[in-house]
């Protein structure tokens, strides 16, 4: 190290030391060793017991296991690009000149303001196959026979989706304040060139908010892996385990098996699936997330 | 920016209408909490709250509905027997010469025979029971019942604000609310304060191994809560915490992963014009800091309180573990109170509360979002 | 940069001081805390019995008075394994019946047996079953608050209009069927009046017109309420372990029972049942399917006659056992029970005792009781506790529980994972994805290999202690 690569060593370090002492204690400790644990029987009360890779054979041949995988799997397929979308037009609608914005952005945020105890209730109302409002508005729009939601084995998951898809309202602000940082210049230059909306949307505002969106995206990645609340309250997993997610697996296998170790040996699964699409999304944001600083 | 009476159209249409999708559910909470508790689960939903009641003796008696009779019969005393001084609906099939069937229970047996009763009031079928409606759910007091044709019932549209002060009653509302700021504003302040401070030194300083920890942060927000959760039970318990409500402040006071990845992103963007230039006149690194940045980054900041201020309001994890004296609980937690398994849950009370615990952060929203609007205005950011 | 030292010294400062220890109590008097996962009036009537308690003074051995503190916890299961870990476990906490097993066999409760002789409670003192329950491996792990049985409720309304005699229950399954045939009820389309499934059955190209009829009524479904389905078997003469180190999901009785839930299936059809299905509101709710008409008969607890009270005041109902395969068997039922348990770790076990043991005497077991509307696990009952008990049926129940033929929650280590299993195969089956026996043996396969492994663990942990 020179000395000024030295400076600026002690200076990294001085300003992230906070964060390295609460990341060792509040992070790396727990994490270690719920590595550790991956290796042992461990039911929480007794002690750990070594017993080599066990837990990780077991995991390869227990079929729930790669169903909880498979099913979080389609989650995350489809709500990265279907919230992308969603979120980045209400966000773009959100971002327009009219009257009452304030009021408006407001109720676009509500949803992620509501219990999710409350949220998941009500849900489970809209997607009811005979009173449900969704059902409802179907046969109103002509679609004869809908589906039974949450009742059904194709249908569950989507379900799970589009409520999801509700509860956007964190990742819509996100984008919002990423599309009021694009400079107004850049769109009135583009006009004058005559520029069509959707070039302007292609050309200049997807560039300059793309931070924005590796940061959405990656965020979306590790939610979408880790979503467990709306099945533990509506489906339990169900029907036939069609929405079994690996949260909730995990989650039963913890704390209702008590089975620590294995637990433990399925998060490092998730852990390490989670880094391999992370560093993929990290190497194509290389090429293509723009910073303004950098 | 659309243009045009048109374009402006589409949008509010488009707006509205998304606005009602997004709405409903705040909407529901608060309709539901204004209601008495038989309302709040019917199929199909009903989104008017309403009242019954019927003249009786000259007086309005506020009644619930019960069930509706599919059968003639009569609502009767019994008069003799073991059953004697009840008072019950009994269908004509089983009523013969002011006598009726009924089943006894002698010792240990279910036995069953004619006994004389008092016949009170004939009941055509189709009439519709209402049960008089007691304060509570569980009273002490019988309450009254009768049958009545439909027609006899007045319907009338009522909020049941009393659920807001049922709430008080059933749960310390206001200490809950105290606790819960308390881990709000300590959490707010202090991890504002520190992830922006080291979302600096990951965003402008170029130091070794920077990179590397980086991806052990960003990686760290991908370990299920599941997992870490028993260890860092330990943790606290090590620091004699376990109970209190430091747990669910503390460790944010040294930053938090997704806040610091937030602002670092933020950072980015700030040209490095701007700091070189003061770098030049002398600043130090704490000072481009404090002076630079952060008066720069007012809305990220805003962003950044703000999702955790809604992160430790809502929290429920978190005080399910580590709260386990009741003087220390938050609202998340105290709101379960409302919920329970044989006696089913008390949606109306469940939901005023509810309703009081989204109302504020709904304002404080209504609020900040101008700060963001501000905030990205005075950023100077466009040359 | 001095400023942000010291600040950051400051901080750490401030937070320093601000972690405190739990204060102790007055000197004279020990406080017990006791974990209760109800809410509602059987809180409500468990803190009667806490305030009879701590009304009556008690003292331990050094003569310092006990004091108990009720709080309502709620996912006691996971919150006392937590606290447990922790160190900081509660005194006395309120349990299900399957937390005993697992929670005993990882060693998170205290075994009561020494103050049970010093006590001199016995197990003459309750119904069998109820110390079943508390029963692992030898050791007596707790004892009962209340308990419950389940039975047969049939709507006696529905009864009388399908032509049943509303007094009289089915004595086996297959009486059972023809009765709920007779109470299910076919709308077909272009006519007013409903028949029933019973009378459609004898036209011929019967199931082309139930395709497109609307059921709007059913005597039975299997799914309504749908709670523990893994237990069907028993009332086929089936188990679904033999108590020590084999499975036996695929039993006949089992498989005879997963087969008669798929003829419901079969005979009403998957979809019509769907959507008749789904028209039920919440269950604790008016439009709960038994409480609302839409379904004659269910299997609930002795607890149903709270709902009914609430959201059905008037109602003309019964109950009774549920009958058996072929009558063969008397008076089957699951019986289950709230068990008050020490955990390990408690700051004061005997004080602890002390208390449950109270709860545990005749006073003030029927107060409890008669508060969340429950029969008493205890041989002893007063005349007074029955006449005063608002549930007509509630000796039914208290048979229930007393028959040889009343089964419990199956007391293995990998009972929860039996049970998604089991519940998996319910649906499959009921969803006619799956041959009963064929999805019996594959579960039975996957938790014979999960029993052996558990065993081999405890068995090595054995060798190890």
């Amino acid at each position: 190290m020179t000395k000024e690569e030295k400076r600026e060593f002690i200076k990294g370090i001085l300003f992230t030391s906070p964060w390295l002492i609460g990341f060792s204690i509040f992070v790396i400790y727990p994490v270690v060793a719920s590595f550790c644990y991956s290796f042992c029987y461990y039911s929480v009360i007794q002690p750990p017991r070594f017993i080599g890779l066990l837990n990780y054979k077991d995991l390869l041949t227990d079929p729930i296991f790669w169903k909880s995988l498979w099913n979080t799997f389609y989650f995350v397929i489809f709500m990265i690009p279907l919230g992308f979308v969603a979120s980045l037009s209400l966000a773009m609608l959100l971002n327009t000149k009219v009257r009452g914005m304030a009021f408006y952005r407001m109720i676009f945020f509500v949803p992620s303001l509501v219990p999710m105890v409350a949220g998941s209730i009500l849900w489970m109302w809209i997607f009811n196959g005979e009173y449900g409002l969704l059902n409802n508005f179907l046969i109103k729009m002509g679609i004869p026979n809908p589906p039974n939601w949450l009742m059904d084995v194709n249908f569950a998951k989507p379900a799970i989706i589009i409520m999801s898809l509700w509860g956007l309202g964190q990742t819509i602000v996100i984008y919002l304040a990423g599309l009021q940082d694009v400079p107004v210049a850049l769109i009135e230059a583009a006009d004058l060139d005559g520029a069509n909306w959707f070039d302007k949307l292609w050309n200049i505002t997807i560039p300059m908010i793309s931070p924005v969106i590796y940061f959405n995206v990656i965020m979306a990645i590790i939610g979408g892996f880790q979503i467990f609340s709306q099945a533990y309250i509506m489906t339990g997993g169900g029907p036939q385990r069609s929405t079994t997610f690996y949260a909730l697996y995990l989650y039963q296998t913890a704390f209702e098996d008590l089975r620590m170790g294995y637990a433990s040996a399925m998060a490092w699964i998730l852990f390490v699936v989670i880094l391999i699409l992370t560093m993929l999304v990290q190497r194509i944001s290389k090429e293509s997330v723009y910073y303004h600083g950098g | 920016m659309p243009q045009g009476k048109g374009i402006k159209f589409i949008t509010y249409l488009a707006l509205t209408a998304c606005s009602v999708v997004f709405a409903l559910p705040f909407a529901w909470v608060i309709v539901t909490s204004l209601k008495p508790v038989e309302q709040t689960m019917t199929m199909p939903p009903t989104w008017i709250p309403k009242t019954y009641y019927i003249e009786s003796a000259g007086k309005k008696l506020e009644v619930k509905k019960g069930i509706v009779t599919h059968e003639a019969g009569a609502i009767l005393t019994v008069e003799e027997g073991p059953r004697e001084g009840e008072r019950l609906f009994v269908p004509n099939s089983q009523l013969k010469d002011g006598k009726a069937l009924l089943q006894v229970q002698i010792a240990d047996k279910v036995v069953q025979g004619y006994y004389p009763v008092d016949i009170e009031k004939e009941v055509q079928p189709g009439w519709i029971q209402v049960i008089e409606k007691l304060p509570a759910q569980y009273e002490k007091t019988e309450p009254y019942w009768t049958f009545v044709p439909p027609g006899k019932i007045v319907e009338k549209v009522k909020f049941w604000l009393r659920n807001y002060l049922d709430v008080f009653v059933k749960i310390p509302f206001l200490n809950y609310a105290k606790n819960t700021l308390i881990v709000c504003i300590l959490g707010v302040i202090g991890t504002t304060f520190t992830s922006a401070l080291v979302a600096y030194g990951f965003a402008r300083i170029r130091w070794k191994g920077r990179d590397f920890i980086f991806m052990l942060t960003l990686s760290s927000m991908m370990i299920p809560f599941a997992v870490v959760m028993v260890p860092l039970y330990g943790v606290f318990k090590a620091f004699g915490w376990i109970g209190t409500l430091q747990p669910l402040w503390f460790p944010y006071v040294f930053g938090t992963a997704f806040n610091i990845f937030l602002l670092k992103q933020f950072f980015m963007t700030i040209p490095r014009d701007l700091t070189d230039a003061a770098r030049v006149d002398g600043c130090n690194e704490f000072e481009i800091f404090w002076r630079i940045i952060l008066p720069l980054s007012k809305p990220a900041l805003t962003v950044v309180a703000l999702f955790h201020f809604l992160y430790a309001w809502n929290d429920f994890m978190g005080p399910l573990i580590f709260l386990t004296n009741k003087d220390t609980y938050t609202l998340s937690l105290g709101l379960q109170v409302f919920q329970s398994q044989h006696g089913g849950t008390e949606w109306h009370l469940l939901m005023a509360a509810s309703a009081m615990v989204i109302l504020p952060i709904l304002v404080m929203f209504f609020f900040a979002q101008k700060t963001f609007i501000q905030g990205v205005a005075l950023t100077g950011l466009k040359e | 940069m001095k400023k942000l030292v010291v600040f950051l010294f400051a901080t750490f400062l401030a937070f320093q001081s601000a972690g405190c220890a739990d204060k102790e109590q007055n000197s004279d008097t020990v406080k017990v805390t006791y974990w209760e996962k109800w809410s509602g009036f059987e809180a409500d009537a468990m803190q009667a019995v806490i305030d009879l308690f701590n009304s009556r003074k008690f003292r331990n051995k050094d003569g310092k008075m006990i004091r108990v503190e009720m709080s309502t916890v709620s996912e006691i299961d996971r919150r006392l394994l937590t606290a447990v870990a922790g160190g900081n476990p509660p005194d006395v906490a309120g349990v299900w019946t399957w937390i005993v097993t697992t929670y005993a066999e990882k060693g998170a409760l205290l075994p009561i047996d020494d103050h049970l002789r010093e006590a001199a409670i016995t197990e003459d003192r309750y119904i069998p079953v109820f110390w079943e329950i508390c029963r692992y491996k030898g050791k007596m792990w707790g004892l009962p608050s209340t308990p419950a049985s389940v039975a047969l409720h049939w709507n006696k309304r529905l009864f009388r209009e399908a032509g049943l005699d509303p007094n009289t229950p089915p004595l086996s399954i297959q009486e059972f069927d023809e009765m709920a045939e007779k109470l299910t009820l076919i709308k077909l389309p272009g006519q007013d009046k409903a028949i029933s499934f019973y009378e459609l059955k004898t036209r011929t190209n019967y199931k082309n017109l139930l395709g497109q009829g609307m059921i709007i009524q059913m005597g039975f479904l299997p799914s309504e309420p749908g709670w523990w389905p893994w237990s069907w078997g028993y009332w086929f003469g089936g188990k679904l372990w033999d108590g020590k180190e084999k499975v036996t999901a695929d039993g006949p009785g089992n498989v005879k029972a997963y087969e008669w839930i798929r003829s419901y299936s079969e005979k009403y059809g998957v979809e019509n049942i769907k959507r008749f299905s789904s028209s039920f509101g919440a269950f604790a709710s008016p439009q709960n399917a038994f409480l609302s008409s839409k379904v004659a008969m269910v299997r609930e607890g002795v607890w149903m006659y709270n709902f009914i009270d609430k959201y059905a005041t008037g109602m003309d109902w019964a109950a009774a056992p549920f009958p058996s395969d072929g009558g063969k068997l008397k008076d089957v039922t699951y019986a289950e029970a709230d068990i008050l348990v020490i955990p390990r770790g408690a700051r004061h076990p005997g004080e602890a005792f002390k208390f449950i043991s109270f709860v545990n005497t005749q006073e003030a077991m029927e107060l409890l009781c008669e508060g969340q509307r429950k029969f008493t696990p205890l041989k002893n009952v007063s005349e007074d506790f029955y006449a005063r008990h608002k549930n007509p049926y509630i000796r039914v129940f208290r048979a229930l529980a007393e028959s040889p033929n009343a089964f419990i929650t199956p007391k293995m280590v990998i009972w929860q994972e039996y049970l998604r299993e089991l519940n998996f195969a319910y649906e499959m089956t009921r969803d006619l994805k799956a041959e009963p026996k064929k999805i019996l043996s594959d579960v039975n396969k996957t938790m014979q290999k999960r029993l052996e492994r558990e065993l081999e663990m405890s068995k090595r942990s054995g060798e190890k202690r």
